[in-house]
């Protein structure tokens, strides 16, 4: 029996909901999953469920996969996406697909709701669970929100025991702020450029991917005091590498 | 902010001591949906206030902290949608503090369905689906339960709820009555549509007790026309019923 190994991809930016061609890092996600047709849900909470990013959802993967969402605003009436029990629709994916929006009202609503708790559990299982800047944030341990005013930390899910930094090319500030949340005791972690994603084995980071040629992301820490940035290795998927498929099999097969 | 009906908006504006009063207008329990912020600007935009809203969803529009906007209204205006989601979302950005603390400074604060019920001990919601007792902010004593005549499924649950102790005892208000409560004591019921109701009901010694409560029709001597009301539910209906038909605007989603 094959057993799947915990997998997140974590987009500082990108996508179909941002890139125009944003194409390559969705392919990716689902290269990382075996079935010839995959189950996708969309979790579009962090933008109030707004319907234009839900339209443009199934948009991009309903030719290829299974395509579903859920709405947490909306689970009064007809058009929540999904009327069944939330964990056996969500616990019978092969990819979480959480939207962009806000981060610290996303984390509320789905704590309202017991999301927490199935997500964990989904990343358990092996559902690969993926999603840009908020779909990137909440599952680290602290997050970087810098949505409304002063820049704020906070606590995500937890899933990957570090800190995270999205859109760190496309809004200038955040370096600082990042360093210097870092510096003041937030634990090391991950900045990540627009159209840059981390793929995490389990806890682990296995690779790094961008469906830029420029794209970057850094590991942050603090050392004796000092805020260090360090470039990490990232892969451009433009390249036409056929890494992506490899990495996707390899991991199925695990 | 009935869409053919602006009596108990203009009531609200009255409750102000400001002759210009400064409205705020949460949507959040919507998801901060267009529709819903369209529909406060057409409703007080034209009127003698200054009217803003303040998305959740999108708080980089603010200029200012949360706190010192939300301090500075004479009204805070909450619409409807998801009781549960509004009330986390509210907890997640520690509006709820704030909320009680400019009610205690005498901020008015108003608001439709879950907006309404959000004040009490405790409401009916149907945010998971079926409708269920859920508790609210307990600014009011008791519980209320809305669209009593508009949704009808909520107020056998509601009444069992009261019934078995779940929620505490409280008012049953139809589509177009408004409460109005000075601290914790209610002041006035009025209604925007003449034959729309409200009820106090309490549980004695696991008896229901119903004492109906007739409002006070607003608009003076203007009759509205008794068949607004149903024309009013059936839009309401068809807009959320539209709003589900997804139309294909594209949107960027690129802050956090």
């Amino acid at each position: 029996m094959r057993t799947r190994i915990p997998q997140i991809v974590a987009l500082g930016g990108g996508g179909f909901s941002m890139e125009k061609d944003g194409s390559l890092l969705d392919d990716y996600v689902l290269s990382l999953v075996s079935s010839r047709r995959p189950r996708i849900c969309f979790l579009p909470t962090a933008s109030g469920d707004a319907d234009h990013y839900v339209v443009r959802f199934y948009r991009r993967f309903s030719t290829y996969c299974e395509a579903s969402h859920i709405s947490l605003f909306r689970r009064d009436q007809g058009g929540a996406g999904v009327e069944e029990d939330l964990a056996s629709h969500l616990l019978s994916q092969d990819v979480i697909y959480v939207g962009g929006g806000n981060v610290v009202s996303m984390l509320g609503v789905w704590r309202a709701h017991g999301l927490d708790d199935i997500l964990r559990r989904a990343w358990r299982e092996g559902i690969v669970l993926c999603g840009p800047s908020a779909g990137s944030l909440c599952w680290f341990e602290e997050a970087l929100s810098a949505f409304h005013g002063p820049p704020r930390r906070v606590r995500g899910l937890g899933l990957l025991p570090y800190s995270n930094c999205v859109h760190y090319d496309a809004e200038p500030a955040r370096r600082a702020e990042y360093h210097s949340l870092v510096g003041e005791g937030m634990r090391r972690g991950f900045a990540v450029d627009d159209g840059v994603a981390l793929h995490f084995h389990d806890t682990q980071l296995a690779r790094v991917v961008s469906s830029r040629a420029d794209g970057r992301a850094y590991q942050v820490e603090q050392v004796g005091g000092e805020v260090f940035e360090a470039a990490l290795e990232v892969s451009c998927l433009r390249t036409g590498s056929p890494a992506p498929v490899a990495i996707g099999r390899a991991v199925a097969a695990a | 902010m009935e869409p053919a009906n602006p009596l108990l908006d203009d009531y609200v504006l009255t409750l102000a001591q400001a002759k210009e009063p400064r409205i705020l207008f949460l949507p959040t329990a919507s998801g901060d949906t267009t529709t819903q912020i369209n529909a406060f600007y057409a409703r007080f935009g034209g009127r003698s206030c200054v009217a803003r809203y303040a998305s959740l969803f999108r708080l980089g529009d603010l200029e200012c902290s949360l706190a010192e906007l939300v301090l500075a209204q004479d009204i805070v205006y909450v619409g409807g949608g998801s009781m549960r989601n509004l009330l986390a979302i509210w907890r997640a950005h520690h509006l709820n503090g704030l909320l009680i603390e400019a009610w205690r400074r005498g901020t008015v604060l108003a608001g439709i369905s879950a907006g309404a019920m959000c004040w009490f001990e405790g409401g009916v919601t149907c945010s998971s689906g079926a409708p269920e007792p859920m508790a609210g902010l307990g600014l009011l004593e008791g519980s209320l339960t809305v669209h009593a005549d508009g949704e009808p499924e909520r107020l056998p649950v509601w009444l069992s709820s009261v019934r078995a102790g779940t929620l505490p005892g409280g008012w049953a208000a139809d589509d177009g009555v408004g409460l109005l409560f000075r601290g914790q004591q209610l002041e006035r019921v009025v209604s925007s549509r003449p034959g729309a109701g409200a009820q106090r009901v309490d549980a004695i010694a696991g008896e229901l007790v119903r004492h109906r409560v007739e409002p006070e029709l607003l608009g003076g001597e203007q009759p509205t026309r008794a068949p607004v009301l149903d024309d009013d539910v059936r839009e309401l209906r068809r807009v959320h019923r539209l709003r589900r038909e997804m139309t294909g605007k594209t949107h960027r989603f690129n802050d956090m």
